[in-house]
């Protein structure tokens, strides 16, 4: 099948997908109840008059099949709606918390998947040594660790004894560090993305070595060796790259999701992220952001799958679409 | 045992011994092992499975796997010590002078990588050419393999091919540098019958070509048969006797060998039926090499054992021009062991 009708094929496939995600989270918050009275039930001197308003202000008093629709007719028009809580374009929000988010997801993501790499061949090539005992044990120990109290050591350490890097916040208030928006802005990335990266590279490090382990089983990597390549070329260019392929799935994930799996180090870290902005949505039924952030996560995800889908086409000859 | 007058061999191996060391103990795989290749010879390196034949071969090029050793011995080829070299002379060795075809041609290529990339790599890093004169080598040699088309195959991947394609691909990547010495570890075993005799003759033909000499190690006598100026018979770690072709099969000498022969399909017997299965088989099983047995190592399962077999491990002997046998019950010395 020729690569472009599979991609249309999965496209619809990934629409139908979204709206189906749509349709159960829509539903989900419908089932609490309507939000506005449930926020303002227990305020005092608020009368049933100015619920009703301001419920009609959210379209709450229309019936909920029409409500979908309207909702889904204002997103494929771009328009996600006002947050209840921010009274801003939930649209805009996405996009400037989107992108604080990404900020540490893809450089946490990069950098972890190099030291894996790195660590895993180290590991791997010395099977049972204490070195990879270590590496194994490391790996294990980390991605077991609770994410808020890698967060908290790292703020320990590197705000409140050494004074190296802030705690929070993605920019400084007052003052910029150096005097440089850059500057500042990459210094107060350091902490979180560590964070992110340490659990990645733990969970990528026991996954690239087992591969790594079983790729350096196999007949062809000692052929390589009987034809003279030296171990470094064997190692890095027959086996890392065999090894490498199951990996790519949990990255078209770690990727694909990486707009909802930080809050815990956004939270930690004060972050100013999607992870933090769906968390407080969740807890004050901030139901236009709810949907909107959950639209934005779903399609991510799919659109990663299919790019997965397509990077396995090109890495690994014996995959055919189908 | 170099014949008096004969050429110095191109391969000399002297009392090699390939330990692993493993949590259960120490398993003596390869363990006193004495033989020598001239040039231009075809050696059968012939012995039951788990007799130590793969781990010799690997050895060779200095890749026997880990947990093994070399605990002792010599490797001398091409007047030079394999056991001392450095690990970069090795690359200069291995794929240039000393080659290896594996003995399953689904598992010996990487599938990632298409023929022409996978070779191709292995003349430019040795040859120190470009890709264009890498390529052209290597379309020569797919060409000289028997590959039809062998132009448009560089572009194919390994699971695009057949299992005979593709051990003609590893017959023609082993010989790409032009090596004085090939190891084929058991490369029809894993083939249909048909394409066995092909790949045997392949083999043939293309020894004669490049003047190499070859070592094939087989679990399979009837392969020897048609392929070995000289033979060597292993037997759970150790050499039981040396001798070429004609004679190990004329006038076997070890008992092991004898056994060797007489489970051998012959074309006299008549096993075209439902015999064709139960092939005589040596009876026993074959030793454990953590322990192995006392003396020597195939009493236990020997028709002419005497009471000494059990007690004293026998030294080869010579016992005809180019013919050596470990038997005590042939006239070999020995120590209690
Ligand atoms: N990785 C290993 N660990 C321990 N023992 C091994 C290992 N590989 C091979 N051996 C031992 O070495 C012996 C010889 O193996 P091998 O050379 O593969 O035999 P052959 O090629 O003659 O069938 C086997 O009996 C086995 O017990
Ligand atoms: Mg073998």
């Amino acid at each position: 099948m020729g690569i472009t009708r599979y991609i249309v094929r999965r496209l619809m496939f990934s629409v139908a997908l979204v709206l189906g995600v749509s349709v159960i989270i829509f539903t989900l918050i419908n089932a609490i109840g309507n939000p506005v009275e449930i926020l303002l039930a227990d305020r005092p001197g608020i009368t049933q008059e100015a619920i009703d308003a301001i419920s009609r202000y959210y379209n709450l008093d229309q019936p909920p099949l029409i409500r979908y629709f309207v909702w889904l007719w204002n997103v494929v028009r771009g328009d996600f709606g006002t947050s209840i809580v921010y009274n801003q374009p939930v649209g805009d929000m996405l996009f400037t918390w989107g992108l604080e988010t990404m900020k540490i997801q893809i450089p946490a993501i990069l950098i972890s998947l190099v030291a894996a790499i790195f660590i895993a061949v180290t590991a791997a090539t010395r099977q049972y040594s204490r070195v990879d005992f270590g590496v194994m044990s490391g790996a294990l120990l980390g991605q077991s660790l609770p994410g808020f109290f890698v967060g908290i050591i790292l703020i320990l350490v590197f705000s409140y004894w050494l004074g190296i890097f802030p705690s929070y916040g993605a920019y400084s208030t007052r003052r910029m560090l150096m005097g440089s928006g850059l500057i500042d802005g990459l210094w107060h990335m350091v902490l979180p993305v560590a964070m992110l990266a340490f659990f990645n590279t733990a969970t990528l490090t026991l996954l690239m070595r087992s591969n790594m382990v079983d790729v350096l089983r196999h007949d062809f990597i000692m052929a390589a060796r009987a034809s003279g390549l030296p171990e470094r070329r064997v190692v890095y260019r027959h086996a890392v790259r065999n090894a490498f392929i199951p990996v790519l799935t949990y990255l078209g994930i770690l990727f694909g999701l990486m707009l909802g799996t930080a809050p815990v180090t956004e939270t930690v870290f004060t972050w100013p992220g999607l992870g933090f902005l769906y968390i407080q949505a969740i807890q004050q039924l901030d139901y236009p952001v709810i949907m909107g952030e959950t639209m934005i996560i779903t399609v991510m995800l799919v659109t990663a799958t299919l790019l997965t889908d397509i990077a396995y086409v090109l890495i690994d000859p014996r995959i055919r679409l189908e | 045992m170099t014949e008096p007058g004969a050429a110095r061999p191109l391969l000399d191996v002297r009392d090699l011994r390939v330990h692993f060391f493993t949590g259960a103990g120490i398993v003596r795989a390869v363990d006193g092992v004495d033989f020598a290749v001239q040039p231009q010879e075809t050696l059968g390196l012939v012995g039951e499975s788990g007799s130590g034949k793969t781990v010799t071969s690997l050895t060779l090029l200095r890749l026997s796997p880990r947990p093994a050793r070399v605990v002792g011995g010599r490797i001398d080829f091409e007047g030079e010590d394999i056991l001392t070299k450095s690990e970069k002379a090795m690359t200069g060795v291995r794929g240039k002078r000393m080659a290896m075809v594996f003995q399953n041609p689904a598992y010996s290529l990487n599938p990632i990588y298409s023929i022409g990339d996978q070779l191709g790599e292995i003349v430019r890093w040795h040859e120190k050419v470009g890709r264009r004169e890498g390529d052209a080598r290597v379309t020569e040699l797919l060409r000289l393999v028997g590959i039809t088309d062998p132009g448009a195959r560089l572009r194919q991947f390994p699971h695009e091919l057949s299992g005979g394609m593709k051990q003609r691909v590893c017959i023609a990547r082993a010989l790409l540098c032009n090596p004085a010495l090939v190891l084929a570890d058991e490369p029809t075993t894993n083939l249909d019958v048909t394409i066995q005799a092909q790949i045997l003759d392949l083999l043939l033909e293309l020894k004669d070509r490049f003047r190499t000499s070859m070592v094939l190690v087989t679990h399979d006598m009837g392969v020897v048969a048609r392929m070995a100026d000289r033979i060597t018979v292993m037997y759970a770690g150790r050499i039981c006797e040396t001798a070429d072709a004609r004679t190990i099969f004329r006038s076997p000498q070890h008992p092991y060998t004898r056994a060797l022969l007489e489970s051998m399909p012959r074309v006299d017997h008549s096993y075209a039926r439902d015999d064709a299965r139960r092939l005589p088989v040596i009876a026993g099983r074959p030793p454990n090499l953590i322990e192995p047995p006392t003396g020597c190592r195939f009493h236990p399962r020997c028709p002419e054992a005497g009471e000494e077999c059990r007690r004293i491990m026998p030294e080869p002997k010579a016992i005809g021009p180019g013919h050596t046998v470990s038997c005590l019950k042939r006239g070999s010395s020995g120590v209690a062991a």
